[in-house]
């Protein structure tokens, strides 16, 4: 089998408003494909296409070599989904609508499931009223993790959870990729899928701008550097690869290509270092290359 | 002690601003709900009218329900004593009910929405915003109060005296105070905002319940009860004000009690502790028929305990009936034809507005699927494999079995309790079933509509309703107004016959009941080829 979900074209419009306008990507075998777009982008719509939840209009969207609207019965058997904001019903507890996520799934696994809520700390005996956004996010994936699937789509998953369960998230999903399990993972933040992602495909405005391994967009980022120097920074500027130079007496803020970094640190240290401060590349820098082109 | 509440007439302001359009249709449909009804009393009243009324209303079932009077004879029953024994217990739960909300609303519940911490950044008192709500729910109140005594006023009926008026009033804005000291209690004892709403509601449930008791029994018992105190003020009668200064001491004492426990507890928690869920969930939940019984369970219960005791409330009329309709041309017009027996045209009309509110019932189930989808509730359901047939078929089906068995409690109530207060009668309870099931494709066309809704227009839903009490105010009326036949025949009920009066019609009944079933097929192909609407 060749790819696992596979779209091409895809359009869709809610009235007046065009959400999707062209959308081809797809997600091969064992493949994490990170899906990055700003809020609004398209992402959720691309989503509920693939779902079979709402229907496209134009394009095509396979998953398993099936049509998503026609097929999707069949192709539920073997995915599991965790929808962006999960919402559930007040009084029943978490445990209770997990064990319905998974019956109605159909292949849950009652071990994985107790291990899944203790290692995210959920508390299953509380009615869902009482849950906050992270919990609830809990619920849905605890309940999607520990069926068994070919195809796992995630949309926003780590929105709402504290940086510590974020982690248990990402150990989670890592553990599935090592079973060779696909994966499509959302996001409005870069870093967020960076460490999981084998490809990230990138959407703006219903159009996809950008796809291809991480490294791949390298190329496209720069990082953010405060360099302070006890020699004069302004020596910087001309140095290749450092774009949008601004000094403030000793301290140089700057953008710098990362196919250049090697040439900037020579020249920095030349300048005797008293601070290098770098931040990685926003999905903003990115956009702002991409778009100065 | 002045610092927990710093500031708090600042808060209160706030809050006039922030809620004056609330308080504003508050005010207006409580009071036009509460006072507005003096002209068609006016009317009920012409002729023999009150006498009927007096005999009916006598009736320890009707006590139950609507409360006593403290008049012994009939020739006494004026209007204003007639008004204000109907009407008065009524609006004073109204006014209950809206004043728990809304304290509970803005205390408790902003509270477990973090909204509180909010306001308690800037500089105010730990307890400010807890006493400007109460304040400011004691002051709507009593504007309420005024408003209600100036409207009564102003029909210059006969009868209804300035003093009463405002009585009256008052004893109604007694009972929303009472409701809003009721829920800042509760919003400190339980756990979350859900649980205080409930079991305020729920006390007040209780109250209404013990009141009917102790009124049949020994009206004494029902000065102790906080309900008591609203309608034994007894307006344009004994004209008493105690039980309102009653009620102000008890909702004073009730109100620093909270508020000193307020005092004492953390923010989030409660007095009692949450109740532990189950960790796994039963069997019967596990299916998505399992799952929706379980989100309707509480609509569905609640529905069936009232229908039946809503006919026997209906039923326990016919004991009267004769008084009943002979003193009202209005009424007579309504609900008797001619060379036929006055209990069975009687019957033909409530069994006409039992379907009608037994129809709420499955239109509200039809309904439910469409806010769970919008809720978001259904969206990882939607990822499992459970096809859009289940959800809706599961519905439809949930919604036709509520009927068929609501019909026949609240029939069966009906003929139960009619059956036991006649003296002689030619009917038996098999006559009103039969009566009643001859309505069921009534219902479920409005059962076809709903998924013929659902399935094309989801958010025109609240239509149903419309049509639904567009359909009660036709052949409720018809008799009276006069309706052409083209008129009468767009309500469902009008294209089967009126039983007992008139005999089965198996071509009518299998026809509806056909049209009904493709409504449902035509709602189902919208249903399966729709967007699912999520949030929009
Ligand atoms: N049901 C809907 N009705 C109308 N507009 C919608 C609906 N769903 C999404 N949109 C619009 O489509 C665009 C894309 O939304 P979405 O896919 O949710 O973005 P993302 O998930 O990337 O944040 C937005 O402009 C949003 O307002
Ligand atoms: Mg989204």
């Amino acid at each position: 089998m060749s790819k696992l979900v596979k779209i091409q074209g895809l359009e869709k419009s809610f009235g007046k408003v065009q959400a999707l306008k062209n959308v081809s990507f797809d997600v091969g075998p064992g493949e994490v494909v990170g899906f990055i777009g700003p809020n609004g982008a398209g992402k959720s719509t691309t989503i509920r296409i693939l779902l079979g939840i709402i229907k496209r209009d134009a394009g095509s969207a396979e998953i398993f070599g099936k049509d998503v609207w026609r097929d999707s019965f069949e192709i539920h058997k073997r995915i599991s989904y965790v929808p962006g904001d999960v919402s559930l019903w007040g009084s029943l507890t978490g445990g209770e609508i997990i064990d319905l996520f998974m019956k109605l799934h159909g292949s849950g696994n009652r071990e994985k499931r107790d291990y899944l809520i203790e290692r995210f700390e959920l508390d299953p005996r509380k009615k869902s009223k009482g849950y906050s956004k992270g919990n609830r996010q809990k619920v849905g994936l605890i309940a999607a993790l520990a069926v068994e699937s070919d195809l796992y789509i995630f949309d926003e998953p780590t929105s709402g959870l504290d940086p510590l369960m974020e982690q248990v998230f990402q150990e989670e999903v890592e553990k599935i990729k090592k079973e060779d399990k696909s994966i499509l993972l959302s996001s409005h933040i870069l870093s967020e899928v960076e460490r999981l992602a084998d490809r990230v495909v990138i959407i703006r405005q219903g159009e996809i701008v950008e796809s291809g391994n991480l490294d791949e967009l390298r190329h496209l980022t720069r990082s953010r550097v405060v360099l302070e120097t006890e020699g004069d920074v302004s020596k910087m500027l001309e140095v290749n690869g450092v774009h949008d130079f601004i000094q403030r007496e000793n301290q140089g803020i700057f953008s710098a290509d990362h196919e250049h970094l090697n040439d900037i640190l020579i020249e920095a240290s030349r300048l005797k270092v008293k601070k290098f401060e770098v931040a990685p590349p926003t999905l903003e820098d990115l956009f702002m290359r991409h778009y100065q082109g | 002690m002045k610092e927990k509440f710093a500031r708090w007439h600042i808060l209160l302001l706030q809050y006039f601003k922030r809620d004056w359009k609330k308080i504003f249709i508050w005010i207006l449909a409580l009071g036009l709900f509460s006072a507005g009804f003096i002209p068609a009393f006016e009317e009920m009243a012409k002729g023999d009218g009150l006498i009927g009324m007096y005999e009916t209303l006598r009736n320890p079932a009707m006590v139950s329900i609507v409360g006593p009077t403290p008049i012994k004879e009939a020739s006494k029953y004026t209007l204003g004593a007639m008004y204000s024994h109907e009407m008065l217990l009524f609006s004073g739960l109204f006014a209950m009910i809206i004043s728990i909300l809304h304290v509970i609303g803005h205390t408790r519940k902003e509270e477990d929405l973090g909204l509180t911490e909010l306001v308690r950044s800037f500089q105010v008192g730990r307890q400010a915003n807890s006493l400007a709500v109460i304040v400011e729910t004691i002051f709507i109140n009593l504007i309420l109060a005024l408003f209600i005594g100036v409207i009564m006023i102003s029909f210059s009926a006969d009868g209804i005296t300035t003093l009463g008026a405002f009585l009256f009033g008052f004893a109604i804005a007694i009972a929303g105070i009472i409701g809003a000291a009721i829920g800042i209690l509760m919003a400190q004892i339980m756990p979350i905002s859900s649980a205080a709403t409930g079991s305020s509601l729920g006390i007040m449930g209780l109250l209404y319940l013990i009141r009917g008791g102790t009124d049949i029994s020994n009206i004494k018992l029902s000065m102790l009860n906080p309900l008591g105190w609203v309608y034994l003020t007894y307006p344009f009668t004994e004209n008493n004000w105690l039980t309102i200064i009653f009620g102000l001491i008890f909702s004073l004492v009730i109100m620093i009690l909270a508020l000193s426990l307020e005092g004492r507890r953390d923010m989030g928690a409660g007095y009692l502790p949450e109740r532990q869920g189950r960790a796994n969930a039963k069997k019967t939940l596990l299916s998505i028929p399992g799952l929706f019984i379980k989100l309707n369970k509480g609509t569905i219960i609640s529905w069936l305990i009232a229908f039946p005791v809503l006919g026997a409330a209906y039923g326990a009329i016919y004991g009267d009936m004769e008084t009943f309709l002979e003193s009202n041309e209005m009424m007579k017009q309504m609900f008797t034809y001619s060379g036929i027996s006055i209990e069975e045209s009687f019957t033909s009309t409530i069994i006409m507005v039992m379907v009608l509110l037994v129809a709420i019932l499955p239109i509200a189930i039809v309904n439910k699927l469409f806010s769970e989808e919008r809720n978001l509730n259904l969206s990882q359901i939607h990822g499992t494999k459970v096809r859009r047939s289940q959800l809706y078929w599961t519905n439809i089906f949930l919604a036709g079995l509520v009927s068929i068995i609501g019909l026949g409690l609240a029939v069966g109530g009906l003929g139960g309790a009619a059956l036991s207060v006649m003296k002689s009668t030619t009917m038996n309870i098999v006559d009103f079933l039969v009566a009643g099931y001859n309505l069921l494709p009534s219902i479920l066309f409005f059962i076809g509509l709903a998924g013929l809704v659902l399935g094309w227009i989801p958010n025109l839903r609240k239509i149903l309703y419309i049509y639904l009490s567009y359909s009660f105010f036709v052949n409720y009326f018809a008799g009276i107004l006069n309706l052409p036949k083209i008129v009468i025949n767009t309500s469902p009920i009008s294209w089967l016959p009126k039983m007992p009066i008139e005999s089965f019609k198996f071509k009518n009944f299998a026809i509806i009941t056909i049209v009904s079933i493709g409504l449902t097929l035509l709602g189902y192909w919208g249903y399966k080829r729709r967007d699912m609407v999520e949030g929009a």
